[in-house]
């Protein structure tokens, strides 16, 4: 019993580090986000050719300055896409981590019975709390990479329509990340290390 | 308020790096198609020997002068970035300074002159900007110089004459029936001089339409704080720094039947000549509309620029980053 849970804590340290990853990730996402908003932003105000001053003598102005930002933004566009696949994959590994410490237990001596499963050992966790730990984190995962697509997925409707208070909340939901809370997923490792801590 | 223009500076580096594809890519050009360099009829082939000594010769020079080219677009891309960040502090002490009477000021509202001393250190900071915006110009129009020396100084003369004993090869011509160009032979592979110059060309002009751009752009920016009395030496005719004008007749940007730099405009357009002044203060809006032309430096194809310079790179075996 104390072999699986040894295991368990390892694959909790892999899903500690695929959730770095996932910070790294979320910074570049963040910016990558706000860059794109800067120029929907703008678009309103360089699209009139009244506000163009001076440079309104040059011929096609609008127009180049309009496409040139236009093309940084699919750049922008594409570049979040490729950021939110990066995630995705998180998500799978985190997925696979949890499809394989239900093997741990499966494994052996065949289905272990409910009674194994929630022994405890002094301050080690029980093997219930490693299988529901690593499926809570999947779940976190999970529901914020289907929040965070959905966001992205809503920046090209912005573009004809920009209201800056939408603009503003979006973003600041893309920063939150409400369904990873950061004491939850602290607490589930508590449990898992309580005899490092002690 | 004031703050109008923050997230720009992120951006550009983001649209810098995504804006280069891979090399992969990359299209090739049919060396043998209608644009073929080999093609060119004028030039007098050289004698086999010659030729032989002329190859590694032009081939040595065109890797130095399109490293040169690459090196100019570097100078080029940190130099318009510097001079953006300056262009977007300017904007905001000047809009600071605009909005400086009907600002909120809380208990400071009772010291003396408080106004007024904090206008004075806004005007002096608008100075220190304008007059380093001034100085990144002032080393785009640099880069463009270089890039065009670059540019002509492709060709390899032979020095001294096909009957001297020992052939020797400089970038000057000495005869007029040199054309310098190996008699149109492929220098590496493919392409001859006049390919490589027609390459060059292509490059120089897209920088050169966007200095004559920035160029109004700085004009309009730092007359942004100005009174108007100040505004009349904020003219397009008047040179921004001292030999600016000689710089630019370098660049053939300097109309010596007018006395005039040309007048802004993008490829294949026009523009009125010269540039009006409005007399009334740059909107809020105006002023973002400037940022964000400087910044999407609209007539440089980045896409092109990188296609170029991987093709040539492909050319002569040299990787440009």
């Amino acid at each position: 019993m104390d072999a699986i849970v040894k295991k368990y804590q390892q694959k909790f340290r892999k899903a500690r580090e695929e959730m770095d990853r996932w910070g790294e990730l979320q910074a570049r996402l963040v910016s990558q986000y706000r860059n794109a908003l800067s120029i929907i932003e703008r678009l309103p105000v360089i699209q009139e050719s009244k506000n163009y001053g001076s440079l309104s003598c040059v011929d096609g102005i609008v127009e180049a300055v309009v496409g040139k930002q236009m093309e940084s933004l699919e750049i922008i566009l594409l570049s979040l896409n490729k950021t939110l696949e990066e995630f995705r994959g998180i998500v799978l590994s985190l997925e696979k981590i949890l499809r394989d410490s239900r093997q741990l237990v499966k494994a052996g001596s065949g289905q272990l019975t409910v009674k194994q499963l929630q022994q405890r050992i002094g301050v080690k966790p029980t093997l219930q709390d490693c299988l529901d730990g690593l499926m809570l984190l999947r779940d976190m995962h999970q529901s914020e990479y289907i929040l965070k697509s959905s966001i992205v997925s809503a920046l090209p409707t912005l573009i004809l329509r920009p209201r800056v208070g939408d603009l503003g909340a979006l973003q600041q939901l893309l920063i939150d990340q409400p369904n990873i809370p950061k004491e939850e997923v602290e607490f589930i490792y508590d449990i898992i290390f309580a005899e490092d801590i002690c | 308020m004031a703050e109008v223009t923050e997230a720009s500076a992120s951006e550009r580096k983001t649209d810098e790096e995504a804006a280069s594809p891979p090399p992969s890519s990359v299209s090739y050009p049919n060396p043998s198609g209608a644009e073929s360099p080999s093609s060119s009829s004028s030039s007098t082939p050289l004698p086999p020997s010659v030729a032989r000594l002329w190859r590694p010769s032009a081939q040595r020079n065109l890797r130095n002068q399109w490293s040169k080219l690459a090196s100019c677009r570097q100078q080029w891309t940190l130099s318009s970035s510097s001079g953006r960040s300056q262009a977007t502090s300017l904007v905001n002490a000047s809009l600071s300074q605009r909005y400086m009477p009907s600002m909120e000021l809380g208990v400071l509202e009772d010291m003396p002159d408080i106004r007024k001393k904090a206008c004075q250190k806004l005007f002096k900071q608008q100075e220190l900007h304008g007059s380093k915006l001034v100085s990144s110009y002032r080393d785009m129009v640099a880069a463009v110089v270089n890039m065009i020396t670059a540019m002509r100084s492709m060709r390899c003369y032979l020095k001294g004459g096909t009957s001297s004993p020992l052939v020797k090869f400089s970038t000057i011509s000495e005869e007029k029936s040199d054309t310098g160009d190996g008699g149109g032979i492929p220098v590496f592979t493919f392409w001859s001089i006049p390919y490589f110059e027609k390459l060059a060309e292509e490059l120089v002009e897209m920088f050169k339409s966007e200095l004559c751009l920035k160029r109004l752009i700085v004009l309009e920016l730092l007359s942004t704080g100005c009174e108007a009395p100040q505004l009349d030496h904020l003219n397009w005719s008047n040179a921004l720094y001292s030999g600016e004008f000689n710089d630019l007749a370098l660049c053939g940007l300097y109309s010596a039947e007018t006395h005039d730099p040309l007048p802004p405009r993008l490829k294949g357009g026009k523009c009125d000549m010269p540039p009006v002044k409005r007399s009334s203060q740059a909107s809020q809006e105006t002023v973002q509309v400037y940022l964000t032309a400087w910044l999407a430096e609209v007539n440089i194809d980045t896409h092109r620029v990188h296609e170029i310079f991987a093709i040539v790179g492909e050319e002569i075996h040299f990787n440009f980053s």
